[in-house]
């Protein structure tokens, strides 16, 4: 009889614990995504905070390339606005094809390819997508082991007992993922 | 499945961690017991109670200050930001792949490509570069490298291999002293049994030497398999294979001259290198890290 009991108690007591276990699961898994989020937001502010810089360094040797200096701070207003972190993230898609752009309009005024401060944005804007392209990859990698938490037994079970449903990955934009046109 | 292996390896680590501590702990008491019994037991608990209190802070000194230490022993720079941009990149870079803190960045004064990570946990860590990998390898390489060791940081494999490193270089030049010192002490004279005193003595020479070996080939097993989990995690992180593999055939093909090779780096530091800076040619037991081709070809396969 006491036997039973203490085994009952165990039992329960190890349920206990797994509930516990796999509830801290996925706390830790959301915070690790929401981190990782707040890591892009960071960069693409970074980014959006160098472009008046960018411009004045432009405006210098190139003049009269108006357009893509209003393409550019019409793409950085709008990042700087944009109310969510998705369309924050869309923005900043957009902002980086025009400082893209940008830069191999630059490349036909030597004065400006040579000057030193162009140079050390340029090399920093490069850091900063390195960056954000990295914190899309942790982000997409939290994601990951999010779902297999979610969607794998026994993980599956306590997902749907604490709504837990699995998240979506961050895609490449389409423009993004389709392959420059070189003209010539 | 990848998730839960990686966790079983910062526990492991922790727990091995631990071990060594303890481990090392008992060695110290027990040689201290050792001594004065060679010397004289009628010093017995002076001796011991010396050996308690200095077994203590030597474990406590070294678990704390393990990093320091490490940097210390191969002459080691913080990395400054103006003239390692290039470095400084990188690390931020895998820093925010891995989604650890930013690590502290060092450059040690060497020609040869090498590069080592310490700390206790993901948070006090450190990464050293030599001046020579930071001048050889370009961005990519780079990165491959500063993945492998965010690797080593994440699974905790420096907390173990620098208090391994740490413990045991300590270790093998106090028993060194040991032995010295058995040299110059009047062996022969006394009052006590000489039966005895041979015993203790041979058991204290015997006690010397075998206890880094056993010690260093504990680290050496176990650090190989760390190489090639860190070389796979690491992948993971900068989704390059070629990056890595390349930094790794630079690493074989450049000739260092002996002396250079030679200086600042202790024994007891070679574990905790991406490549053994003494590149031993004999292959076996004694060898702290997997063959640079076997490592190359894994990574070319992937």
């Amino acid at each position: 009889m006491v036997l039973w009991l203490i085994i009952i108690i165990v039992l329960l007591v190890l349920i206990a614990l797994m509930f516990l276990f796999y509830y801290n699961r996925f706390v830790t898994l959301e915070n690790r995504i929401d981190n990782s989020l707040s890591q892009i937001d960071v960069q693409l502010k970074k980014r959006a905070d160098l472009v008046p810089n960018l411009i004045a360094s432009v405006k210098g040797y190139a003049k009269h390339e108006k357009e893509i200096m209003t393409d550019v701070t019409r793409a950085r207003q709008a990042l700087i606005k944009a109310p969510t972190l998705e369309k924050r993230m869309k923005a900043g898609a957009e902002l980086e094809k025009f400082i893209g752009r940008l830069f191999a309009i630059a490349e036909n005024y030597p004065q400006l390819r040579a000057n030193e401060n162009f140079l050390q944005l340029q090399n920093e804007l490069a850091n900063i997508e390195d960056r954000i392209a990295y914190a899309r990859q942790h982000y997409n990698d939290s994601i990951l082991s999010y779902n297999n938490l979610t969607k794998r037994v026994p993980g599956m079970w306590f997902a749907s007992m604490y709504g837990r449903t699995a998240k979506k990955y961050l895609e490449i934009p389409a423009e993004e993922r389709a392959v420059p046109k070189v003209g010539f | 499945m990848e998730r839960i292996s990686f966790e079983d390896q910062i526990q492991k680590n922790k727990v091995k961690s631990f071990i060594l501590i303890v481990v090392i702990f008992t060695f110290f008491i027990v040689l201290g017991y050792i001594i004065s019994m060679v010397l004289d037991p009628s010093y017995f608990f002076v001796v011991m109670v010396f050996s308690i209190i200095f077994s203590l802070l030597y474990v406590l000194i070294s678990y704390y200050n393990s990093d320091k230490i490490a940097l210390a022993s191969v002459r080691a720079k913080p990395a400054s930001q103006t003239e390692h941009r290039m470095f400084y990149a990188a690390a931020e870079n895998m820093a925010i792949a891995s989604g650890l803190p930013m690590p502290r960045l060092y450059v040690m004064e060497s020609e040869e490509i090498n590069a080592f990570a310490s700390g206790r946990n993901p948070k006090t860590a450190v990464i050293c570069f030599t001046t020579g990998a930071l001048k050889k390898l370009n961005k990519q390489e780079l990165e491959g490298v500063i993945a492998h060791e965010m690797s080593h940081i994440s699974n905790y494999d420096i907390r173990f291999m620098t208090l391994t490193a740490v413990l045991i270089g300590m270790v093998s030049i106090i028993a060194q002293m040991f032995l010295r010192s058995l040299w110059f002490s009047n062996v022969g004279g006394g009052n006590r049994d000489g039966r005895v005193q041979v015993f203790l003595i041979l058991l204290g020479i015997l006690f010397a030497i075998l206890a880094p070996i056993a010690a260093q080939l504990v680290s050496l097993a176990i650090s190989r398999k760390r190489e090639y989990l860190a070389d796979v995690t690491g992948v993971k992180l900068t989704r390059y294979p070629p990056g890595l593999a390349s930094a790794l055939k630079k690493i074989k093909s450049e000739h260092v001259s002996e002396r250079e090779r030679k200086h600042r780096v202790a024994k007891a530091m070679a574990p905790l290198f991406i490549s053994d800076p003494f590149k031993r040619k004999v292959s076996g037991l004694f060898q702290t890290h997997p063959p640079l081709d076997e490592r190359i070809k894994r990574l070319e396969s992937m």
